[in-house]
């Protein structure tokens, strides 16, 4: 059974970079990064953070409280923006509640809640009677809370398969409407600030005391942010940007570090170029991994200078709001979108001068031109790929 | 050079041994000259984290990574045991 | 909307059902189950670095995804894999909290990097040296039944043989209050395109109004019931016998997955 192109019908972002795609694609064109100092939690680790503002002032509507914490007040803020939910709900009135399927991605969820409950315990040892809410102590927090959300009560599934997770949401989606199981999909993704990613990045020494720099020779690794995204896929449509295909793939080689040849990504690339019947000289625009970790971004320039004509335009927008983990996959396939809706190719934000390591298709600066396929590459912790294939609406 | 561990190094071996689970060695048969890294007990870089980490909780000093001399310190039991014994916060037993 | 499978191999751990020939057997009554758990499964598929850092969940999980490997003659890197825990690595998690609530600074790289919801995939796929692609799913109480529809989805969509992998393991510290879950467990299917002479699934899905899973009958149940992956088991209490059987379970609040197994 080939793979088949879908239709994205409405898709939106919220990151430090911005609230909506209007937000965000002014913030890409004037070149305006949403990275600040880290000021999260009570004794914040040298490091520059993608931070949403104002979600600690902002609890979950009243019946949704069961659901309230930081990643799901994240991701109400992601369903909120561009009309999201009234483009899922109607999608749900066209096909059915049970036909529209919810397929969302995260590393951490609401594990920050967790680490709250763990600062407040009570006398005996147990959790502070507002956190003893079983439903965000547990990974499918954010896809049962999206799917409540959307008063969708078909398939529901959270993906967690680190920096990958949101991206590969979008395959997983293709085959539940290819099969039959339903007729469209709530994809997308969701991750947040949290004690756990701030201090075991950097119990890593991953994570960079000044704004990251994707693909520079001095770069000194990554910085990390939260955001939201969600992308409504659908079997029947007649409008929006494509899914022309997608590639996955392992490295199987380290839990946290790439494959020295980059042997995975090279697969999923090749994977997805095939399922979308492209070749590399097809592909106008590339949203990079590019987490300007020493190896990542290494393994990665090489990956496109091999595999890509010089004419590809290739770069990592991290600069704008830090490394989003699970939510990296959406945010920057939402990215891609607006490359090809709004003909804005998006530099690299913070670099200054590129690694050797690069060939000529990784800019630095933004540049407009009209696009008709990009591709968005995740590689994530533990070694997984995904690379997405958009195509322009045509 | 003795190949028999000093009493700093047996408590570090053990730290070793412990911190990351090494199964199948003995402490005691960690020969203090032999590489701890790539060679030898085969550690990696996460492993050098670890160390890091468990050294700095034991022995109250951080091991920086930035540390110019790593690789000396790091070369075997008895190099790092040395670098602890000069810098250790926490008196010894 | 119908899905066919083949079953090719099973395999299933718990601490006082060490692997699938003990538990068809207690399943179906043709002896006790042994007194004495068992210590966890031991990753000898990884080397001895990868082998040292592995929590119980890895070990778990690589014991029955191996096991179901050989039992379907399928190389192990021949085969995409869905791996899908209710809660993950609770013991890390436990661990994570406690830390973060204490000595934020001092937390252990290695157990940092054992926490991703992926970790076991990841471990499974270094070991095996497998490029094909995982998946890492959760999907609260309704974990085994929304994996097995992705495990059998992607055999329909590619054509090709996949590894479902499930686990959950005995939550620790003050977690464990609303992430609740006893002892360790995991088990495997090896899942592919239907072929003649062997079992099959077929899955459909169902729009019900009240949820009605088929519960768990044999004497391995109350063995597995604590934990959080133990809606599976009705459908392992099928597999334990030749004769067909239609299972019922929850994949959501308000949907079934009916699994006709033949």
């Amino acid at each position: 059974m080939q793979s088949r192109p879908l239709r994205i019908t409405a898709y939106t972002l919220c990151s430090a970079a911005g609230d909506g795609r209007a937000a965000t694609l002014a913030a890409l064109r004037e070149r305006r990064s949403g990275l600040t100092r880290n000021d999260f939690g009570p004794t914040p680790i040298a490091t520059w953070i993608g931070r949403v503002a104002g979600l600690e002032q902002q609890p979950l509507p009243e019946q949704f409280a069961e659901w309230d914490c930081r990643n799901n007040r994240l991701a109400w803020r992601g369903l909120l923006a561009d009309g999201f939910i009234q483009a899922a709900e109607a999608a749900r009135d066209r096909y059915g509640a049970d036909r529209v399927a919810v397929v969302v991605g995260t590393s951490t969820s609401s594990i920050g809640a967790s680490e709250e409950a763990y600062t407040r315990l009570d006398a005996d040892g147990r959790y502070p009677a507002d956190l003893r809410r079983p439903i965000i102590h547990t990974p499918h927090s954010l896809g049962d809370f999206v799917q409540q959300v959307l008063g969708l009560t078909g398939v529901s599934v959270t993906v967690a398969t680190a920096c990958s997770s949101s991206a590969k949401v979008f395959a997983q989606a293709e085959r539940l409407i290819r099969t039959g199981i339903a007729d469209a999909a709530v994809v997308g993704g969701v991750d947040s600030l949290c004690g756990s990613v701030l201090f075991g990045f950097n119990s890593l020494e991953l994570v960079s005391a000044e704004p990251c720099r994707p693909f520079d020779v001095e770069r000194k690794g990554i910085n990390l942010g939260e955001a939201a995204g969600f992308a409504l896929l659908e079997k029947q449509a007649v409008r929006g940007p494509w899914l022309l295909g997608y590639g996955e793939s392992n490295d199987a080689h380290h839990m946290s570090t790439p494959h020295p040849e980059g042997l995975g990504a090279r697969l999923a690339l090749t994977d997805a170029l095939r399922r979308a019947e492209l070749q590399p000289s097809h592909i106008d625009y590339i949203n990079l991994h590019g987490t300007a970790s020493q190896k990542n971004d290494e393994v990665e320039a090489k990956v496109v200078a091999d595999m890509f004509p010089a004419s590809t335009f290739a770069s990592s927008t991290k600069g704008w709001m830090g490394h989003t983990l699970g939510a990296a996959g959406i945010v920057e396939a939402a990215i891609s979108l607006l490359a090809l809706d709004h003909q804005l190719l998006p530099g690299t934000l913070n670099a200054q001068t590129l690694d050797p390591a690069c060939g000529p298709q990784i800019q630095r600066e933004n540049a407009e031109r009209k696009i008709r396929c990009a591709l968005s590459f995740s590689f994530g912790f533990g070694g997984s790929n995904c690379v997405l294939v958009f195509g322009a609406d045509r | 050079m003795s190949a028999t561990q000093s009493a700093g190094e047996r408590e570090l071996a053990e730290l070793i041994v412990t911190a990351l689970n090494l199964e199948g060695v003995a402490p005691a048969d960690i020969d203090p000259e032999a590489p701890l890294f790539k060679t030898g007990l085969g550690l990696d870089s996460i492993d050098a984290l670890e160390l890091a980490l468990e050294i700095s909780k034991r022995y109250g000093f951080q091991l920086r990574s930035d540390d110019e001399n790593n690789v000396r310190i790091f070369s075997s039991l008895r190099s790092l045991a040395a670098h602890i014994e000069q810098h250790r916060v926490t008196p010894a037993h | 909307m119908t899905l066919r499978v083949a079953i090719e191999g099973v395999s299933f751990w718990a601490s006082r059902l060490p692997g699938w020939d003990i538990a068809q057997a207690v399943i179906r009554g043709e002896q006790a189950p042994p007194e004495a758990p068992s210590a966890r499964p031991a990753p000898t598929l990884l080397a001895p670095t990868e082998r040292r850092r592995a929590p119980d969940t890895v070990a778990v999980a690589l014991e029955v995804a191996g096991r179901a490997c050989e039992a379907s003659g399928r190389k192990p890197s021949d085969l995409p894999s869905v791996f899908a825990s209710t809660h993950g690595d609770t013991a890390i998690s436990d661990y994570m909290c406690a830390t973060l609530a204490g000595t934020p600074t001092l937390i252990s790289p290695i157990k940092f990097h054992n926490s991703v919801h992926n970790a076991a995939a990841g471990y499974w796929s270094i070991g095996t040296g497998s490029l094909a692609p995982y998946t890492a799913i959760s999907a609260s109480q309704y974990t085994f039944a929304a994996g097995l529809l992705e495990a059998a989805t992607q055999v329909v969509c590619e054509h090709r043989p996949v590894l479902y992998v499930v686990f959950d393991i005995e939550s620790k510290g003050p977690l464990a209050t609303v992430a609740a879950s006893r002892g360790l467990f995991g088990a495997a299917l090896v899942l592919a395109p239907p072929a003649q002479q062997q079992r099959t699934l077929i899955l459909t899905t169902e729009t019900v109004s009240s949820l009605d899973p088929t519960v768990a009958r044999s004497a391995a149940a109350p063995l597995v019931a604590d934990n959080a992956m133990a809606p599976c088991l009705p459908l392992f209490e099928v597999l334990a016998y030749s004769s067909p059987r239609t299972v019922r379970m929850c994949l959501s609040r308000s949907t079934a997955l009916n699994v006709q197994v033949n």
